[in-house]
């Protein structure tokens, strides 16, 4: 077993190499099948004009891209900081716990389409609820592995610095963070994507700017190039967000063996 | 509407057909292009918008929305009392910025730049709780909703605006046209028999709406009934028949959405429609049975 990081170059672009093939051999299927069916675009687009729509125009999707995103990031930073500051009070408290988790839960089973809407009622049409929903599908994962990884300290450890009279504040961030980070970055690697999610759908309801705003305009228009090249954005977008969350990890986290490759 | 009073009266199997009613949430015009289904509604400013871009195939064999299904509502107490009162307010619309709205804008003679026009989405909550002052609704629809939350509302329909819009149409694919146009003559046929059926036995189509209305609310359903009957008479049903329509209504449409750029580009309007399954179906206005 050796550490992951840092990665000689080559080897970092052979790990790429079994996506790029598998990505490809899609695209190439479906092209071929585009034009053998003779599918028309608008009700399927092949990926090559999906491209030639992307490439006329790559400020538009960049442009609309980063309105999303920037969406997506203050719902993410938002809702995951609620969640931990809320994961910290629960992992001192079980009368806490008992009381917040099945809200935290009521929040988890709530489709947020059906919210949705309400929240452009409440909060206007600007950039507050789509960050808003993005925060919401990004709360409870934090919240859950918070709890988890806070209160999954070494027992020696623990018993430790309560022997040098350490202060609750001194075990808290001497050891439950560092303890706690390994299950965070699990929470952030399945939630930075969702929160891509929560932007677009607060896009769909009220916005007239963002990937949401783009694919329903799209979809009403029958323009399947556009509403695909948005779809290509916003997948290049939840990519990019997971592998910047793991880059992170490995480099806070270079000491843990999740980091580990074997 | 039309199809289910024909399914349940039997007007389809009269003319040899076993329809089957398939539901879908904003999929009609993918079905319908796909081949999933044979015919199904569309607006006519959808059929003209998709013949501009991105060119589908597809004609109108009726017309049962002679005006058009959108109107603009504010609320009673509001102090808007016309057009001209939108400006220094703010007007929602759901997807894109209607062109009827533009019209009467323009009829009316507003300063856009004074209006603030923002999307919406579909939620008429919107305007009851001051987050617009004027919402683009569809008139058999979000009135009536709002009306039983204990708001009333003014409207501003385009058509007291002299805005040629046109509502609700059935489509087909021109090549089911070419191909079997007998099939769309007996849909058609038994559709306006059932159109027919509901101008004569109001409460027996509720009825049978309400079988498929799930838990809809019964007064809300006769509403609709009521608001899409009165957008379903004009003069040229009169003279020609329910479903009626002339190439003049459909110019006129179609040049107000050019106007106002809602279309892609100018288009042969004769090629959108075809009457010939109304042709068919009447004999001097009056429908041809069985």
């Amino acid at each position: 077993m050796r550490a992951a990081w840092p990665r000689p170059a080559a080897q970092r672009v052979a790990a790429l190499l079994p996506t790029a093939v598998s990505l490809l051999v899609v695209g190439v299927v479906w092209e071929a099948w585009i034009a053998v069916a003779g599918t028309p675009v608008y009700l399927v687009p092949a990926p090559s004009v999906v491209a030639v729509r992307m490439s006329v125009d790559p400020g538009y999707f960049l442009g609309q891209g980063a309105i999303t995103l920037a969406e997506a990031l203050g719902g993410f930073l938002l809702g995951t900081g609620v969640a931990l500051s809320a994961a910290t009070a629960m992992a001192h408290s079980l009368v806490l716990e008992r009381a917040l988790l099945p809200l935290a839960v009521l929040v988890k089973v709530t489709p947020i389409v059906a919210v949705a809407p309400l929240f452009v009622i409440w909060f206007g049409f600007g950039v507050m609820p789509k960050v808003l929903i993005a925060a919401l599908i990004t709360f409870f994962p934090a919240l859950v592995n918070g709890v988890t990884g806070l209160r999954a300290v070494n027992p020696g450890a623990l018993d430790f610095l309560r022997s040098v009279s350490a202060s609750r504040r001194e075990v808290f961030f001497r050891l439950r963070v560092p303890s706690a980070m390994p299950y965070l970055f699990a929470a952030f690697r399945v939630s930075i994507p969702l929160s891509v999610i929560g932007a677009v759908v607060g896009e769909w309801f009220s916005a007239d700017r963002g990937l949401g705003a783009v694919i329903i305009v799209a979809h009403a228009n029958l323009d399947t190039p556009t509403l695909f090249g948005a779809i290509f954005t916003l997948a290049v977008m939840g990519i990019g967000l997971s592998l910047a969350v793991s880059a992170l990890e490995r480099r806070i986290l270079f000491w843990h063996e999740s980091t580990f490759i074997v | 509407m039309a199809a289910y009073v024909a399914l349940e009266r039997g007007y389809f199997a009269e003319q040899g057909l076993d329809v089957t009613i398939h539901h879908s949430t904003g999929q009609h015009l993918q079905l319908l292009l796909s081949g999933d289904v044979d015919v199904t509604t569309a607006a006519a400013g959808s059929v003209l918008k998709r013949r501009a871009d991105p060119g589908v195939p597809i004609r109108a064999i009726a017309l049962f929305g002679q005006r058009g299904q959108q109107t603009f509502i504010a609320l009673a107490d509001s102090g808007i009392d016309s057009p001209s009162d939108w400006e220094g307010r703010t007007v929602g619309y759901r997807i894109s910025l209607p062109p009827e709205y533009l019209a009467i804008a323009d009829a009316a003679g507003v300063n856009r730049g004074l209006v603030q026009e923002v999307r919406v989405g579909f939620d008429p909550r919107i305007l009851v709780q001051g987050k617009v002052d004027v919402l683009a609704v569809f008139k058999s629809n979000e009135p009536d909703t709002l009306r039983k939350l204990g708001f009333e509302v003014v409207q501003f329909d385009p058509s007291a605006f002299g805005v040629p819009a046109l509502g609700l149409t059935y489509i087909a694919r021109e090549d089911l046209i070419a191909e079997d146009p007998e099939l769309i003559a007996r849909f058609l046929k038994a559709a306006l028999k059932g159109l027919e059926f509901s101008f004569s036995h109001p409460e027996e189509t509720l009825n049978i709406v309400m079988r498929y209305a799930g838990k809809e609310d019964r007064d809300h359903m006769r509403f609709m009934l009521e608001a899409e009957q009165a957008d379903a008479v004009s003069a040229v049903t009169d003279a020609h028949g329910l479903g009626a329509m002339t190439l003049q209504q459909w110019q006129e449409f179609h040049d107000l959405l050019v106007r106002y750029g809602a279309l892609a580009r100018e288009l042969d309007v004769a090629q959108a429609f075809t009457t010939q399954f109304l042709e068919a179906a009447y004999e001097e206005g009056r429908l041809v049975w069985p």
